[in-house]
């Protein structure tokens, strides 16, 4: 079976994700050795147009964006969506809270903008409300065994298998003291896993960077936020940063 | 019953007995240590770090015999067949372990050392030595106090009791006794300091503030199957599984293949899993056993309380607490639980959701490794469906029963159950087919004769062929339930085995004809004398060429000739899509064939095929141990059978 | 002499984020030379809009992945000083490291991933992994250990974790820092190694220099990159870090989704360069070395010669980090209790040297602790007017060699920058209503 070809592209992102093929440091040899890159603007000056995997990293804003990335889901069989920016929005959704002309002028404030197509943008969209994605890398940025175990799996011709529990499962498995006993409130127990629960082993309570895989709003939650006095604002609050838009997290 | 040993040592000599220990390269020395507010089992650096006054640990020492993650073989992607399995283990000690973890120490060793022993954990058993200690301070959620859990006299090597300034040593086994006189200066203990073990013990009862008010969960469980209180609670429920996971007694788990990124070769490894998962009872054509959320709450209780009590005569929960104080919404301690269904009482029969049964050893070799076997032949049978011949590479037979089935390794994709559609056979060669679904069935596909695959089996119960012999037959396929009830048939139809039979009725039914498996071998079978085959298909397209009826199988019953049948004298076997059982049972009843002469085989997620990991469960049952053949009288009131 | 180019860099590769180089010669004279900026403008200031203190580190941390430990820092600095809280010295330590790890990491990636394949003409690190193996495998020793470092002390190195406001949430143990310290000295010599790989190349970096006003901070304790008071070559300190605009005066153009800068002269470089132009009397003695190695003497104003000031800082890092690990073990590890923090209405400001130069994050939180106005001054930002002016003085050079030749020349221009692009495209001062 021949190498496949594998692009890269960024859209509207802080590139971290990216950062994360360097920083599979002497491991990116075995990379190139079982797959063929044949575009990674971040890295490389050589580009194809010829690719059989686009790996897409960042949001869609501007009629451009939607332009560019129809044309690379067009030319490409396996599509996968690299990071929250591209996979639920990420962060790069926060501003959806309002309408554009308001984040335009609040930004910008009298500049002119009009006829000016770089600032022409819509809300935010994750890469699936533009295009069909086939896989999905989650996290922010994702976890390096994790983007290995896709880009295998893809080499091999065979389904990533990505995670379809909580956090909590991996966060148990690492015998970590449960935030919420220490007076934090964690999205962990809503948020898919595959991260090995990163953050919490740090200390740091779960954002949801790799998106919810339940409703924030079921009444299971509700017993929780009470059981620890948190306030369902708060909860509300700290789903909008990576989830913004999902139901509850309004 | 000989009387433990007791003797004593200060305090100070105690932390002088751990210091010595810790000096010998030879073992690990876990202990338990703080983590913040909390205990962790973990390796010791200074004697000084050891808390024997700690109240419950936040996982417990299961994670040292069943590892959250362990690699149980290495294999290479590049040679055709080379698997090596990791069974590596260095000694080790663990100190402070309460007296219920030591329980359910006991309990798993029931479950991983029955007649198919699992060698990785047994490897890590032999290498351990327990050094258990009496509880000092309870947690506010444990009642193992109530559960008789809370004071043990055997299981462990040594037990440690704090008694006023000293440390009463109790030496539980021979190695305790080595260590001991190794590493310890100890005095015998008087009588006055064996009487402050009991005080000590009294003391520390009286700080439980829960207490379970009923210990007969099994009846009780069963009598409310369908409360709905299991809907109340699971309404709440994250599906988090943080319960199994923080569990003494809980031990699924699941297997994947992992790859190195060169693809040069990988390794097969074990990991926790968690019957609360929605994906635990998932199948590669995507069906989900269990869904709805309620189903699998209550499933984790009745394990506990009454499948594995059915299955090894323990209630499997230990009272520690550790999951009442995981579950973020607080439904899931079973003290609470139990004394809420108490007041709704009732007593059910306690085996209601279980079948006993002998189970056959079909794995031979380490546990979970897989032998080498040849693909001989590949025969594409329909569009979705391949035949291949598989031929085991130590030359010996498979030696199965119909009905059983064989797990087939593609290293590097992963492992999955195919029923064997081949009759019993002395030679070792067998034949399986594969429908493309998923990972592994996709890349069997890709494969060509002469490449080598994993097999382990054969696994399972099959048909006990010797019962249906001075017999009338009748066997009902639907789709690709032909695969195994091909087994049965061609060994029924062999020259040699036809006259044991009396009248065979063969029933097959098959949504299109193109989807007809084995149509040139059914011709000959019905050549066979005394064989009656009737084939069906649901919907025929126009100009498509078919010569056998259209409609449901179930239409097929009546033109059974009734004079040919003695409904007394006649076993019958169904195996077929779970919709299909309902109606043909019916038929045959109506046939006046009695639900103990029906044989049905059912499928569920088969992953290590032993009776281990816990995907396959029917309610009580493994579909790998007591099935997948099994007695439908049997069978039939268990819930979960026929969703 | 009288010829036309025209040249169409569009989405120039080996650099972070989307710039575009237009050069429009018509018969040997220079029509448009223009360095544009078409990234997808983020919104950050509105992401901040209204958000409690404790979320301004983890958004701002996502403007950038490569120096999102520099932004986190940043962002709590400013948040500390609106809220009037103080760190602990061991606070203060640790976050020294962490800013060293980020610099390092950052400088080599740079350095051997996205300038090195131009020194050793060809297109991609790739290559070199078959044509100068050994080399490529010294480089990324140097980078791993420097994500190791991030690792350790930030619990991650892009979006890091253990950082919050007023210290950390989990401490690296006493044997983790020591084997850091081990490992740090051990790869010093490997750093002269791969400034020996460099230097045989550096011949290629042109011979450029247009005199240039740099900014930067300076500590009389330190090469400055966590704590140090606003300079420039041409006026001198700054009293007063809050009064950072009056160095720092953006403007927009259209061609560019990113604002301009300018101070004493028509635009300003930031960066190490800028620092080293700055502060290098202060370089830890092995980085000084690595300068003498390249003749880089203060005041450089060859823009090319950022690469190897990056370099030298490398190797200061992995000093100074001994020193402060050195440090850290004698006084010893607590565990550190965070005080309980009260919100208050405040306004806060908080600088530090990025890799890519000096950074600004600005906060006004109200009394519940929520943010009202943000403004943040990106490095890259800074530096894009002088990459225009750079470029309109290096083209008239260049006209005479061959297209591709030209448009080598432009791009190695650039890089050396090492712009972070898709950090640096948001404006100024957003009043959130």
């Amino acid at each position: 079976m021949s190498k496949p070809r594998v692009a890269f592209f960024d859209f509207a992102s802080c590139e971290g994700c990216q950062l994360q093929i360097a920083n599979l440091e002497e491991e990116v040899l075995d990379l190139i050795s079982i797959v063929d890159v044949v575009s990674f603007r971040e890295v490389m000056k050589e580009h194809s147009e010829e690719y059989d995997i686009a790996i897409i990293e960042g949001s869609i804003m501007r009629p451009m964006d939607e332009e560019r990335i129809r044309k690379i889901r067009s030319k490409s069989k396996i599509l996968v969506a690299f990071g929250a920016c591209a996979c639920i929005g990420g962060v790069n959704k926060i501003r959806n809270q309002w309408s554009v002309d308001e984040v335009k002028k609040e930004v910008y404030k009298n500049a002119d903008l009009k006829d000016n197509k770089y600032f022409d943008v819509f809300k935010t969209k994750a890469v699936n409300e533009v295009v069909p994605v086939d896989y999905y890398i989650y996290g922010c940025p994702p976890n390096r065994d994790e983007i290995k175990k896709v880009i295998t799996a893809l080499a091999m011709g065979k389904k990533p298998d990505i995670p379809n529990y909580p956090v909590c499962v991996e966060c148990k498995k690492n015998e970590n003291v449960c935030l919420f006993e220490l007076g934090k409130f964690c999205l962990g127990p809503i948020t898919r896993a595959g991260c090995n629960s990163i953050c919490p082993s740090n200390g740091s309570p779960c954002e949801g960077c790799r998106g919810m895989l339940k409703e924030p709003q079921t009444k299971c939650v509700e017993d929780v936020l009470k059981r620890y006095n948190l306030t369902y604002e708060e909860m509300k609050r700290r789903c909008t940063m990576y989830n913004y838009g999902k139901e509850g997290c309004k | 019953m000989m009387e433990n040993k007791i003797v004593t040592f200060s305090e100070n000599e105690m932390l002088n007995f751990v210091d010595r220990l810790l000096n010998e390269k030879k073992f690990d020395v876990f202990g338990v240590k703080s983590k913040g507010e909390k205990f962790v089992f973990d390796l010791l650096e200074d004697s000084d770090e050891l808390r024997l006054d700690h109240d419950v640990t936040i996982l417990p020492p299961k994670k040292f015999f069943l590892p959250q993650y362990e690699n149980l073989m290495d294999y290479d992607l590049e040679k055709p067949f080379n698997v090596k399995d990791k069974i590596i283990d260095k000694k080790r000690i663990i100190i402070g372990i309460h007296p219920y973890d030591i329980i359910a120490i006991e309990q798993m060793d029931k479950v991983y050392l029955d007649d198919q022993k699992d060698d990785f954990y047994n490897i890590r058993r032999k290498n351990t030595i327990l050094i258990a200690s009496d509880i000092q301070n309870v947690s506010d959620r444990s009642f193992s106090s109530s559960m008789n859990t809370n004071i043990v006299d055997s299981g462990f090597d040594i037990l440690l009791t704090k008694i006023n300034d000293k440390y009463a040593v109790t030496i539980g086994s021979d190695k305790g006794k080595k260590i001991v006189e190794k590493y310890a200066k100890t005095d015998n203990a008087t009588e006055n300091e064996i009487k402050e073990i009991k005080k000590a013990r009294d003391e520390t009862s009286k700080k439980y503030k829960k207490e379970v008010k009923n210990n007969d969960w099994s009846q009780l469980l069963v009598a409310n199957y369908d409360n709905s209180i299991w809907e109340e609670r699971s309404d709440r429920c994250l599906e988090c599984s943080s319960c199994t996971m923080v569990c003494p007694t809980c031990y699924c788990y699941d297997i994947k293949d992992e790859v190195s990124l060169d693809l040069k070769d990988g390794r097969r490894v074990r990991t926790w899993d968690g019957c609360l998962i929605r994906d635990f009872t998932k199948v590669a054509g995507g069906e989900v056993f269990r869904d709805d959320i309620k189903e699998r709450y209550r499933h984790r209780f009745f394990r506990k309380g009454n499948y594995l009590y059915n299955r090894y005569g323990f209630i499997a929960c230990v009272g520690c607490g550790r999951c009442a104080t995981a579950c973020l919404p607080d439904i899931a301690d079973p003290c609470d639980l139990i004394n809420e269904l108490s007041v709704f009482g009732g007593k059910g029969k306690d085996d209601k959701f279980f079948i006993k049964k002998e189970s056959k050893i079909g794995e031979t070799g380490t546990i979970h490794v897989p032998r080498s076997a040849t693909i001989k032949r590949i025969e594409k049978l329909t569009s979705n469906e391949t035949l291949f011949e598989l031929e085991l590479d130590d030359k010996k037979p498979l030696n199965h029963e119909p009905g059983q089935f064989v797990e087939v390794s593609v290293f590097g994709f992963g492992e999955a159950p195919f029923g064997i559609s081949s009759p019993p056979s002395d030679k070792p060669i067998f034949e399986i087919v594969v429908r493309k679904v998923g990972d592994v069935t996709s890349q069997l596909f890709k494969m060509k004769k002469g490449d080598k695959i994993g097999i382990r089996g054969p696994l399972g119960n099959g048909f006990d062929m010797k019962k249906f012999e001075k017999k009338n037959l009748l066997m009902a396929s639907g789709g690709t339930g032909m695969i195994p009830m091909r087994s049965v048939i061609k060994h029924v139809l062999s020259d040699e085995n036809r006259p044991k039979f009396k009248n065979i009725t063969i029933l097959y039914g098959c949504k299109q004809p193109c989807e007809v498996l084995f149509a040139d071998e059914i011709d000959e079978w019905k050549k066979v004398p005394n064989v009656n085959c009737i084939m069906t298909v649901d919907q025929c397209a126009d100009g498509e060429c078919w010569a056998g009826e259209v409609g449901l199988i179930t239409a097929l019953f009546p033109k059974i000739k009734l004079d040919r049948y003695d409904s007394k004298d006649t076993e019958s076997i169904i195996i077929g899509p779970p919709v299909m059982y309902k109606y043909v049972i019916k038929c045959l009843q109506t046939l006046g064939i009695s639900d103990e002469n029906i044989w049905v085989s059912l499928e569920r997620r088969m992953k290590c095929g032993v009776g281990k990991c816990g995907h396959c469960q029917i309610n009580g049952i493994y579909c790998c141990k007591e099935g997948p053949v099994f007695n439908y009288n049997k069978i039939k009131d268990l819930p979960e059978a026929f969703e | 002499m009288n010829k036309d180019v025209k040249i169409n860099v569009h989405h120039i590769t080996r650099v972070e984020g989307h710039g575009n180089i237009l050069l429009d010669v018509k018969k040997g004279d220079i029509k448009k030379i223009q360095w544009q900026v078409p990234e997808a403008p983020r919104f950050f200031e509105a992401m901040l809009r209204g958000r409690h203190y404790d979320e301004l580190r983890p958004i701002t941390s996502r403007i950038c992945g490569i120096c999102s430990i520099g932004h986190s820092l940043a962002s709590l600095k400013a948040t500390e000083d609106a809220l009037d809280i103080e760190i602990s010295e061991q606070t203060n330590m640790l976050r020294h490291l962490a800013i060293n790890g980020e610099n390092m990491q950052s400088h080599i990636l740079h350095i051997g991933y996205l300038v090195a394949p131009d020194l050793f003409g060809v297109g991609s690190v790739f290559p070199l992994a078959v044509s100068n193996k050994d080399a490529l495998l010294e480089i990324v020793k140097l980078h791993r250990l420097s994500n190791e470092m991030s690792e350790l002390i930030c619990g991650r190195t892009t979006h890091p974790i253990r950082l919050e406001v007023g210290g950390f949430t989990m401490l690296p143990t006493k044997k983790q820092l020591e084997r850091l310290r081990d490992r740090l000295n051990e790869n010093l010599e490997r750093t002269k190694k791969v400034a020996e790989i460099i230097k045989k190349v550096s011949n290629k970096l042109p011979d450029f220099k247009r005199e240039t006003e740099y900014i930067g901070l300076t500590n009389k304790d330190e090469y400055a990159f966590y704590d140090g008071d606003i300079a420039s070559t041409d006026t001198g300190v700054l009293d007063d870090y809050k009064k950072y605009r009056s160095y720092m005066d953006e403007y927009f153009v259209p061609q560019s989704t990113a604002k301009y800068a300018k101070h004493n002269r028509k635009s300003y470089m930031v960066g190490a360069l800028a620092r080293f132009n700055l502060n290098s009397k202060q370089l830890e003695p092995n980085a000084k070395e690595v300068a003498d190695m390249f003749g880089l003497k203060p005041i450089c104003f060859n823009p090319f010669m950022n690469n190897i000031a990056q370099l030298v800082e490398f190797v200061h890092n992995i000093e100074d980090s001994v020193k402060w690990i050195d440090k850290i073990l004698d006084i010893g590890l607590k565990d550190e209790k965070l005080k309980k923090i009260t919100p208050k209405k405040g306004q806060g400001v908080g600088v530090i040297e990025v890799p890519r130069g000096i950074l600004v994050h600005d906060y006004t939180i109200d009394s519940k602790g929520n943010c009202v106005k943000a403004n943040c001054i990106i490095p890259t930002n800074q530096n894009h007017a002088n990459i225009q002016h750079d470029m309109e003085e290096f083209a008239p050079k260049l006209i005479d060699k061959p297209e591709k030749e030209i448009e080598l020349s432009l791009e190695m221009l650039v890089r050396a920058y090492d712009p972070c692009i898709s950090c640096s495209t948001h404006y100024l001062d957003v009043e959130f209503v």
